[in-house]
């Protein structure tokens, strides 16, 4: 569950990011979250996962206060929220087995059940004969799929999608979006941020709007 | 920290090395540079003082006699210091032989002697002792057992200098640990900025572990591995570069001196696995500073 309120971010003296933000997602929920470039999606999605702190209002996560949280207790929260990044974050000179699995041994897998978990999820993607290959080698499609099999490989409560087809075709669109949905309907929920009015047309989930930092 | 991590510590800590052998190599070099002076240091401080110590091992006795003695005496006197251990007898000096030296010694003035009527100086026997084999109280045990001896005046023995000498060799003692520590601290640095420089190669995956959840202390301590790592290489680099240079050394002194004359030392074992401790200590907490600085944006 998260909860938001009031919630503001600025970025030093600019225009702020955010401005009054108050949202509440439920356990399982499937959200979209729109609005024009730099209306503050990213930044909301980093709000929730931590990566920035709000300069005012509050925000809960699974029950802790992201305000004051400790780092120990942050990096067991990130544990719970797979994260799919705009820019894919992925490591340029570790191959797609170790950019997934990274996310595994962080917690203390032994290396078998690792190997188990990541075979299998990379399979699942479709991505099971690129195991070896380096980001740099890979397609936009692919290593999209790769940032998204490491963001799901943990089981994590809440999934974040930070544009997930931001540059692929509309098969591939579809084809992620497929998958979203299939991790939505195991019990996850899930978080999509996406400017394209194409992706919302005929969906009847909800959408949260954000302008100019405001929700409209 | 839980057990299982070990191994991935370790195999995550030599693959960075691996993957970023440049800026390790760099990071060793560096390092073994200010290793090496640190080294140099001390393995010049502690010929120093080892030179010091075996010249403050001997001192030299002088015995005065009231008049010449008796060979026989002499002869009775030197067996009985002989069985001192540590004892060797430098010479006998007879009146006339000191008369001899202090002409020779007055020079052009020496015509001033010539209106004594007799010879007023005392003949000596001089001793070399050994504080080694004697230990600290033999001057005193001699003096005063010479001194028992009816035709024995006076015995004098030159403490002063050796204390003087002393006195410089804590000087230099302290001098060596103040300028000693100065150095540790520029190695400290360097070394602090060369992880930096790791560090700072690598702050991209460094902010990706923290993402996907990683606690600060699973990212640091591939970290504090490799800080440790690079340090004992550094070490070990310059202390064989230091053999190296000892081993040039001293070839050239035999060569030049025709024989081996100065007795220059190279760092005893326990110096050397000392330094090697402490060049991984050096790395250990280099990376923790760095780290700190880096995890606290
Ligand atoms: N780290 C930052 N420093 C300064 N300003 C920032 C930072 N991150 C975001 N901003 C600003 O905050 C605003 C919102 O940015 P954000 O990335 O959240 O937009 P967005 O809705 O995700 O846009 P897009 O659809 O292009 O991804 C922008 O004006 C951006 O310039
Ligand atoms: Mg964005």
């Amino acid at each position: 569950m998260i909860q938001l309120f009031h919630v503001y971010k600025a970025f030093g003296s600019n225009n702020p990011a955010l401005i009054d933000v108050s949202l509440t997602v439920r356990k399982g929920e499937f959200v979209f979250i729109t609005g024009p470039s730099g209306a503050g999606k990213t930044t909301l999605l980093k709000i929730i996962f931590c990566a920035e702190r709000a300069t005012s209002g509050q925000a809960l996560v699974n029950g802790r206060n992201l305000n004051r949280i400790q780092d120990r207790e942050l990096a067991y929260l990130r544990r719970e929220i797979g994260v799919v990044f705009q820019d894919f974050k992925l490591l340029p000179r570790r191959n797609v087995f170790e950019n997934v699995a990274l996310a595994l041994e962080i917690t203390g897998f032994p290396l078998s059940v690792i190997r188990k978990r990541v075979h299998q999820t990379l399979r699942y993607l479709g991505l099971a004969n690129k195991e070896g290959y380096y980001p740099p080698q890979l397609s936009g499609g692919e290593q999209q799929r790769v940032a998204l099999a490491r963001a799901i490989i943990n089981n994590p409560l809440i999934l974040l999608a930070d544009e997930p087809t931001g540059n692929l075709d509309p098969d591939l669109t579809m084809e992620i979006m497929a998958l979203l949905r299939e991790i939505h309907t195991r019990g996850t929920m899930v978080i999509v941020a996406t400017h394209s009015q194409e992706l919302l047309r005929d969906t009847r989930r909800r959408i949260v709007t954000l302008n100019k930092g405001r929700i409209v | 920290m839980k057990i299982t991590f070990l191994p991935y510590f370790i195999r995550q800590a030599m693959a960075n090395i691996f993957n970023n052998r440049l800026v390790h190599l760099i990071g060793v070099g560096t390092m073994a540079i200010a290793f090496l002076i640190f080294d140099a240091f001390i393995l010049i401080f502690l010929n120093l003082n080892y030179w010091s110590e075996e010249r403050g091992k001997l001192l030299t006795m002088s015995v005065y006699f009231r008049e010449e003695p008796e060979r026989i005496v002499l002869e009775d006197i030197e067996k009985e210091l002989l069985y001192f251990p540590g004892v060797t007898i430098k010479g006998f000096i007879s009146k006339d032989d000191a008369m001899e030296s202090l002409r020779r010694q007055l020079g052009n003035k020496a015509g001033l002697l010539d209106g004594l009527r007799e010879n007023p100086l005392p003949a000596s026997l001089e001793i070399i002792l050994s504080r080694d084999k004697g230990g600290n109280s033999l001057p005193y045990q001699l003096k005063t057992r010479l001194e028992g001896i009816d035709i024995v005046d006076e015995v004098q023995y030159s403490e002063e200098w050796i204390e003087r000498f002393q006195a410089i060799m804590e000087a230099v003692k302290i001098i060596g640990m103040v300028l000693g520590g100065l150095l540790f601290l520029a190695a400290l640095f360097i070394i602090t900025n060369t992880i930096k420089l790791t560090i700072y190669s690598r702050r991209d995956e460094i902010e990706i572990l923290k993402l996907v959840g990683a606690t600060n202390r699973f990212v640091k301590i591939p970290f504090l591995i490799e800080g440790s790592i690079q340090g004992f290489l550094g070490g070990s680099v310059a202390l064989v570069i230091l053999f190296l240079i000892y081993m040039i050394f001293i070839t050239r002194v035999d060569l030049i001196i025709g024989f081996a004359s100065l007795d220059i030392i190279f760092l005893p074992a326990q110096f050397i696995y000392f330094l090697l401790l402490m060049s991984i200590i050096v790395g250990f907490v280099g990376s923790t500073i760095s780290l700190g600085r880096f995890f606290r944006v």
